[in-house]
C-alpha cells in the first residue's frame, strides 16, 4: 500500500513536469508547477522529511506560484 | 579559431581535476563512509543530550553543522541583494517595455478564506519557529510559512493595509536578522568559551545552547520571511 502510493506520487510528479514543458499558456503551466509541488510535498511527507515537506508546501507551492503569476501579469502569459 | 581552441583547452584543463577528484570518492550509497560508519551514529546517539535539541536534525543544522547554515543563511540573504540588484534597475532613458496589466478583482471568496485563515496559519508559523527544537520545522519553514502568509494576505488587502502589516522600515532592519542572530550568537560563544559559534556541551548549560538555538531559530525565521516579502514587492513594484 506504501509503495502504491509511493508510485502514484512518482508518476503523478512525471506527468506534471511533462505537462508543465509541454503547456503553451503560460498561466496553466505555473498551475500545473504548484500542483508538482504539492505533490512534491506529500511525497517528502511520505518519506519521512516533514520539515522539508512544510517548505515545500509554503515556497514552492505557495510564494513561487504568486512570483511566477506576478511574471505572468507583467509579460503576454503566453509562449511563443 | 585559435579562440575557439583555447577555450575548449581551458575547459578540458578545469575538467580534468574535478573529474579526478570525482574518481576519488567513494561509491555512491557505500555504507564504508565516515558519514555511515561514526558521524551519523554519533549524532544519533549524543544529538540529543549534548546539542541542546531533542530534534536531531536542528541539533545537526544549528549545532554540530552550524558554520554550513550560518552561510546558506548569508547566501539567502545575498542572493535577494542580487535579485533586488537586476528588479530594481531602472537605467535612465529605457522605458519599461511591458505594460502592466489592468488588476483582477479579487474574489470575495477568496478574500474571505484567506483572512479567516490567516491568524491560525501566524499561530501555526510561530509555534514551528519556537518549537524547532523538539518537533519537524524550526526557523526556515516557520519563516517561510510567515512569509507566504503575508504574501497572501498582500494579494486580498488593499496597499495601504498590506503595508501597515510590515512596516517598509522595519521589513528593511529585518531582512538581516538571520546573519545577525547567527553572528550575535557565535560572538557570545567567542566571548564566553573563546570559540566561535561554541554551544555549551554540559549536562547543566543544556538550558542555555536551547536558548540559543531559539534566538537562532527566531532570527532565521524573521529574516527569511522578510527577504519573501522584499522580493515579493519589489516584483509587484511597489
Amino acid at each position: 500500500m506504501s509503495t502504491l502510493f509511493d508510485i502514484t506520487l512518482i508518476v503523478l510528479l512525471i506527468a506534471c513536469s511533462i505537462a508543465v514543458v509541454r503547456l503553451k499558456d503560460l498561466l496553466a503551466a505555473t498551475v500545473v508547477f504548484s500542483t508538482y509541488s504539492l505533490t512534491m510535498c506529500l511525497l517528502w511527507l511520505h518519506r519521512g522529511a516533514p520539515d522539508v515537506a512544510m517548505t515545500e508546501a509554503a515556497v514552492g507551492a505557495g510564494v513561487t506560484t504568486v512570483l511566477f503569476l506576478i511574471a505572468i501579469g507583467r509579460t503576454t502569459g503566453h509562449e511563443k | 579559431m585559435i579562440r575557439r581552441a583555447l577555450i575548449v583547452v581551458l575547459l578540458i584543463a578545469a575538467a580534468a581535476p574535478l573529474m579526478l577528484a570525482m574518481s576519488q570518492l567513494p561509491p555512491h550509497g557505500s555504507s564504508e563512509t565516515p558519514p555511515y560508519t561514526h558521524i551519523s551514529p554519533y549524532y544519533l546517539e549524543h544529538g540529543a543530550e549534548e546539542a541542546g535539541a531533542e530534534n536531531i536534525v536542528t541539533d545537526v543544522i544549528l549545532n554540530y553543522r552550524g558554520f554550513d547554515t550560518q552561510h546558506e543563511v548569508t547566501v539567502i540573504f545575498t542572493s535577494m541583494a542580487a535579485v533586488l540588484a537586476v528588479l530594481l534597475l531602472d537605467p535612465p532613458g529605457r522605458q519599461r517595455a511591458v505594460q502592466v496589466q489592468q488588476p483582477v478583482p479579487v474574489s470575495t471568496v477568496v478574500r474571505f478564506i484567506v483572512r479567516v485563515l490567516a491568524p491560525f496559519i501566524a499561530l501555526f508559523a510561530i509555534y514551528v519557529i519556537l518549537n524547532g527544537h523538539v518537533t519537524p520545522g524550526g526557523g526556515f519553514q516557520g519563516g517561510t510559512i510567515i512569509g507566504a502568509l503575508v504574501i497572501a494576505l498582500s494579494l486580498v488587502m488593499s496597499k495601504e493595509d498590506a503595508d501597515a502589516l510590515l512596516p517598509r522600515k522595519a521589513e528593511h532592519l529585518l531582512q538581516a536578522a538571520a546573519p545577525i542572530a547567527f553572528f550575535v550568537v557565535g560572538l557570545a560563544g567567542l566571548f564566553a568559551w573563546g570559540e566561535y559559534l561554541y554551544f555549551p556541551r554540559d549536562e547543566e548549560l543544556r538550558w542555555l545552547s536551547t536558548l540559543m538555538l531559539i534566538i537562532i531559530e527566531i532570527g532565521i525565521g524573521v529574516g527569511g520571511a522578510c527577504v519573501l516579502i522584499r522580493i515579493f514587492r519589489a516584483m509587484r513594484a511597489d
